[in-house]
């Protein structure tokens, strides 16, 4: 008993951690920007929203943003758009049914193996919805350097700015994600001083 | 005895430094009031909701808030200055991602290990015989479920457990009276413990103590509490958690009344000790309580510690019960973490990492072949099952002893 309880305390503080790492599929590249929730963008039938930046890592997935659906109004598809020098390279679609009031969305696409440092440009647009179903994004109103985002276009006015967005990137391998957590973990376990009073 | 008590230790300090439930930020940031001198946690936390960072009720009764706030005082210098403000932080990033986080955690839970090893020596000396004594020790040092439960959610309920448990060797040391101060003070940390004081009445042996022994635990509770009565203190604590959950309607009986299942059994079991058992055994009520609350309540994890000293001392006294009361063990742990809230399982790990936010939990994972609500339902009425039929061999049993 006192060894198998030994074996499950081991497990369960030094493996299950490897395990959870093997099983991500993708890993953020960025932290959220933080945001004023007070600044807003409409988004419903031809009012869309585009959004310019530098992608911060190879194997992109996913692009990940806050989206408001006031009273859960909006139920019809929300389509992502990703383009590269004006082509559709990726889309993805969500319902709206699906999209909790404030809630964290992330537009998953198929990976792009040489996203590193190039610029796109991605849509989000609602065109089913009428204006009492619209859905918001939240607006920095500058370039963010470790989201990439750069510029944003609504109604056809360019900004400066864009999204609050958080890239996703594809994990080149489990080892490397696993060491990646476990690095993380112990730099900060072992990080000078943090371990003793101030 | 000294390097097996090492090893649990060591294994007890490698949960609670990395395991990271957020319940243990909340209540402590709530008890860090006490250093400034807030009395009636519950009203100022209502009243100051607007400008504090974390809007939470405090839910435990008042010796938690002071115990708790007591031991922060006294452990402020081990914490360091930035503490408080890591308490505060509400971006549930910065504040895991904080490389104190692991020191924090330690600290915090460092009252429960003490709690923790004293149970085991209690457990020990709960026995006549040595042999079954040392039994009990290892069953509770080096059981996953406890160390689980009591170091990964940072579990406040081992106060009210190591209270009861004292409680319960006072009567098996018939000092009767003691005992229902004991389940009084144990109360003023958490209700449930009262749940055993109808139970305790019958142990009396004149109708004098039998009333003292019905008024003492109230009384005790009462003197902990009236200081706070107030709309918050019953908002905070009277009407949430075991209160709302263990009066859950079961099934309808028409014109808008049901009949509660748990209190039904509870009331049965209640007239039984009172018409029919001359002599009743406090500890099969106290357990058999346990077991229809777990049985016929949507519980907390946590909760479950209220019933493991007694599990341990029962698979001690009934060896041929140990398996059944395992599996029965494995069901009641894996109910909670098939609930749709990360903070039960993935989020547990995110001191290693938040990337473990985009992992699916056990709810969404099942649900992608099978509706987790009716697999959770499976496993508790399974387990309702097995726990009856404990409940009916330990007074079958003991009767016929």
């Amino acid at each position: 008993m006192i060894w198998l309880t030994t074996a499950s305390v081991l497990t369960l503080v030094f493996v299950v951690p490897a395990v959870l790492a093997s099983a991500l599929k993708m890993i953020p590249v960025n932290i959220q920007p933080g945001y004023n929730s007070d600044i807003r963008l409409s988004i419903y039938k031809i009012r869309g929203f585009s959004q310019k930046f530098v992608a911060k890592t190879g194997n992109l997935t996913a692009i990940g943003t806050s989206i408001r659906n006031p009273n859960l109004k909006n139920k019809t598809d929300v389509i992502f758009s990703l383009y590269d020098n004006g082509n559709l390279i990726r889309t993805s679609i969500l319902n709206g049914q699906n999209l909790e009031d404030g809630s964290f969305v992330k537009f998953v696409f198929p990976v792009i193996p040489d996203s590193l440092g190039k610029e796109y440009t991605f849509t989000i647009t609602s065109p089913g919805a009428g204006p009492e179903e619209t859905i918001e994004v939240f607006i920095i109103g500058e370039p963010e350097p470790t989201s990439g985002i750069t510029e944003y276009t609504y109604e056809e006015e360019v900004h400066p700015g864009g999204i609050p967005l958080v890239s996703y990137s594809q994990p080149e391998s489990k080892l490397k994600t696993i060491n990646s957590v476990y690095s993380s973990w112990l730099s900060r376990l072992l990080s000078p001083g943090s371990q003793k009073s101030e | 005895m000294k390097k097996i008590l090492v090893l649990a230790i060591v294994l007890r300090v490698l949960v609670a430094a990395f395991l990271f439930h957020p319940d243990i930020k909340t209540f402590n940031f709530q008890a860090s009031f006490l250093k400034k001198g807030v009395t009636d946690i519950y009203s100022y936390l209502i009243e100051n909701r607007k400008t504090l960072p974390l809007k939470e009720e405090f839910v435990y009764f008042p010796l938690t808030y002071f115990v708790l706030g007591g031991y922060q005082a006294i452990a402020s210098p081990v914490l360091g200055s930035g503490f408080d403000a890591w308490l505060g932080n509400a971006d549930s990033n910065t504040a895991i991602l904080n490389p104190n986080v692991f020191r924090y955690l330690l600290v915090l839970k460092l009252p429960y290990l003490i709690l923790d090893i004293s149970i085991a020596f209690l457990l020990l000396k709960f026995f006549d015989s040595g042999v079954m004594g040392k039994k009990a020790f290892i069953i509770w040092l080096f059981n996953p479920f406890t160390i689980f439960i009591i170091y990964a959610f940072g579990n406040i309920d081992i106060f009210p457990v190591f209270i009861t448990l004292i409680s319960l060797l006072l009567i098996k040391k018939e000092k009767l009276l003691l005992a229902a101060l004991a389940l009084g003070i144990a109360a003023g940390f958490k209700l449930y413990p009262l749940l055993f004081v109808p139970f305790l009445i019958f142990g009396g042996k004149s109708t004098k103590e039998k009333v003292l022994l019905g008024a003492i635990p109230f009384g005790i509770f009462g003197a902990i509490s009236v200081p706070f009565l107030s709309q918050a203190f019953a908002q905070s604590t009277l009407i949430s958690g075991l209160t709302t959950r263990i009066f859950n309607p079961g099934f309808a009986v028409g014109f808008g009344e049901s009949i509660i299942v748990g209190l039904l059994l509870f009331s049965a079991l209640f007239f039984g000790a009172w018409l029919t058992d001359k002599k009743p055994n406090m500890f099969n009520y106290w357990i058999a309580i346990l077991l229809i609350i777990f049985s016929f309540s949507h519980f907390h994890i946590a909760w479950l510690l209220w019933i493991a000293p007694f599990v341990v001392i029962l698979a001690v006294k009934k060896p041929f019960l140990s398996w059944p009361l395992f599996l029965l063990a494995m069901a009641s742990v894996v109910i909670p973490l098939l609930y749709q809230d990360r903070s039960m399982t993935i989020s547990l790990y995110r001191a290693y990492s938040t990337w473990f936010d985009l992992l699916p939990t056990p709810f969404n994972a099942v649900e992608r072949f099978y509706d987790p609500y009716n697999l959770q339902s499976i496993l508790h009425t399974i387990f309702a099952g097995g726990a009856l039929t404990i409940s009916y061999l330990l007074f079958r049993k003991e009767k016929s002893q």
